[in-house]
């Protein structure tokens, strides 16, 4: 698919896979990248730009198999932006895919 | 190349190191040093961990890009937003023709503005003390057919040179603000996440 298309989406599944649960950085990486395709490296500057506008934050948790890793979490208005961006790309998609497939086939 | 974790950290630190802060240079190393510890923890070979990563290069990129624009969010300069610029230029050709030309005439648009401003706020004072003298009846001062439109004319010049020169102060603080969400909004979109396998 297109680059372009993808970096654009690449936050909201970040947000949307916070959003069931906390996850440390390459958990969350590979819970991303089982599905799309994307330089798994981008997934870090992206946390720190959520973490920059507040819309998750960092915790240590200990690990059983050696150091602490750094947790991510949703914050309040993390929360409020996952359900917006997650509501704006349903109801895009939906659009998008009548426009493509027609009204019928893209109920399914 | 070689490709493995110490190559990687050694990357990201060359293209990084003396543009970030300490402190967040060592959060985002340990980020990645976290990624390529636990990947091989689960038996993942460094090589293989580095290709999936994809460029440290784009990742630098892309940091340097945010770190700039949020440094020129903070500080207003033109230093500051010259750099975010050519920063986020960096991070793909698109941005010739998405963040360059769009920069430019906005800066000339400015510009001229301020330039027409000035010359109206100069050539205003200099026609009204002409069209004084010539009132006085200093006929070498006559460039006006009628002095006594000559002072109002005059007059109204220089006041609309000194509204676009103040005027342009604010529309030029308006693109600046503007200018930084559009960075912002840019970088967020274009790069990265470029993967062939």
């Amino acid at each position: 698919m297109n680059i372009q298309f993808k970096k654009g989406v690449l936050e909201i599944c970040v947000l949307s896979v916070l959003a069931h649960k906390d996850c440390y950085g390459y958990e969350l990486v590979n819970e991303i990248s089982k599905q799309i395709d994307i330089s798994e490296g981008t997934i870090y500057p992206l946390l720190r730009r959520l973490k920059d506008e507040g819309f998750v934050t960092t915790y240590l948790e200990e690990s059983v198999e050696g150091p602490p890793r750094k947790y991510y979490r949703l914050t309040e208005s993390g929360r409020k932006e996952e359900h917006e961006l997650k509501e704006e790309w349903l109801r895009f998609t939906t659009a998008v895919n009548t426009l493509l497939v027609g009204k019928n086939n893209a109920a399914e | 190349m070689l490709q493995n974790e110490q190559e990687y950290i050694r990357i990201l630190t060359d293209r990084l190191s003396g543009m970030l802060p300490k402190e967040d240079l060592e959060d985002i190393l340990s980020d990645y040093r976290e990624h390529f510890r636990i990947g091989k923890a689960e038996g993942r070979a460094e090589d293989e961990l580095f290709r999936s990563l994809g460029s440290p290069d784009d990742v630098a990129k892309e940091i340097r890009a945010t770190h700039l624009v949020k440094k020129a969010e903070e500080t207003r300069s033109c230093r500051n937003i010259v750099h975010a610029v050519v920063a986020t230029l960096g991070l793909g050709l698109f941005n010739l023709v998405f963040v360059l030309v769009p920069f430019i005439i906005l800066i000339v648009l400015l510009l001229v503005v301020f330039l027409v401003g000035i010359a109206f706020s100069v050539f205003g004072p200099v026609a009204f003390v002409f069209a004084f003298l010539q009132m006085l009846g200093f006929s070498s001062f006559a460039i006006w057919l009628s002095p006594a439109a000559g002072i109002f004319i005059s007059i109204g010049l220089t006041a609309v040179g000194l509204l676009l020169v103040i005027g342009d102060l604010y529309l030029a603080r308006f693109f600046y603000h503007l200018g930084i969400r559009y960075l912002k909004w840019n970088i967020h979109l274009i790069t990265g996440a470029v993967c062939e396998r």
